[in-house]
């Protein structure tokens, strides 16, 4: 077990095994996203109210719901990296913050264009769901900000993991905002498993690929930033030397 | 399978109901959301191969440069 978690942690041994996962990954990313954006474009039935503004939510939601794996994920990375001064987690950290801000960004610009039609407005203050993302995603900009500003220090990381708390109980907060305080944006709909329902197969299906695909596009995006970062951490070392004489 | 499509011709795909510059929109940023954060890191490893190619050859020169002297 302890020789597998060092091992794990060695950069050289995450870029060997990732090199070998992502052409998989990349695989099922691009089918899923196909299938997705396919079905979702094409196939999906209007909704009976919002018309065919229901394919903006497929997208919406997917990237919402992903972007709240940001914070736990960089919760657990900086505690590894504190307890077991691993550095290949503080990489993936690093580049999760930088991810993270994007997702929550674009959550924030899709949910936008789909209020402006359907709430009749592009943001709404007072609605504790709007709001509470807006703050994660300075959240997210606060923590790459402070490590640009601190470098790779173990004051960085510290700073980081204590940040990536308050993301967590923020991301609590996201989740159950719309049950909390009953305002503007509303609450998960119930998956119905009969097709004349407005949140039938059709839709939670679409959507439910829709996820799988975000989340893959995450793994593989997520590994690519995380293995530059290896390389030129580690671009002093035999391996890496080796490895940029054959490529 | 075709006739669950929703649409009668591509004019009215383009139209989405009438909410074509919202729909369209949602899916121009996603696509550069998703293209941007795989194509940039692709290109970042391809820079940082070349510096480091570069690196190595210009520490081979200064080596070989030490050894003739």
């Amino acid at each position: 077990m302890w020789l597998w978690f060092s091992k794990l942690g060695s950069p050289k041994w995450f870029y060997e095994l990732s090199g070998r996962w992502l052409p998989w990954l990349t695989a099922a990313m691009i089918i899923f996203m196909t299938i997705g954006l396919v079905w979702g474009l094409l196939f999906l039935p209007p909704d009976y109210q919002q018309g065919f503004t229901s394919r903006i939510l497929i997208v919406h939601v997917a990237v919402a719901g992903t972007s709240l794996a940001f914070f736990p994920l960089m919760f657990v990375a900086g505690t590894i990296t504190l307890v077991w001064k691993m550095k290949l987690a503080d990489m993936v950290a690093k580049n999760a913050a930088i991810l993270g801000a994007w997702f929550s960004f674009v959550t924030l610009a899709t949910g936008s264009l789909w209020g402006s039609v359907m709430w009749g407005t592009w943001w709404e203050w007072t609605d504790s769901r709007l709001v509470s993302m807006l703050f994660q995603l300075f959240l997210l900009i606060g923590v790459i900000s402070l490590r640009s500003a601190l470098e790779d220090s173990e004051t960085a990381a510290k700073a980081c993991a204590l940040l990536s708390i308050v993301g967590c109980i923020n991301v609590v907060i996201i989740k159950y905002s719309v049950e909390w305080w009953n305002t503007l944006h509303q609450a998960s709909s119930p998956i119905s498993t009969d097709s004349s329902s407005p949140n039938g197969p059709e839709f939670w299906i679409a959507t439910l690929i829709m996820i799988v695909a975000v989340y893959l596009f995450l793994s593989v995006s997520l590994i690519l930033a995380t293995r530059n970062e290896i390389l030129e951490r580690e671009r002093r070392s035999q391996w890496v030397r080796d490895l940029v004489l054959k490529s | 399978m075709l006739d669950a499509i929703q649409f009668a011709s591509f004019a009215e795909f383009l139209d989405m109901g009438g909410y074509a510059f919202n729909v369209w929109s949602v899916y121009a940023i996603f696509a550069i959301f998703i293209t941007a954060n795989l194509i940039l890191p692709m290109r970042k490893k391809q820079k940082i191969i070349r510096q480091l190619k570069r690196r190595m050859a210009v520490d081979a020169e200064i080596q070989s440069e030490s050894d003739e002297t």
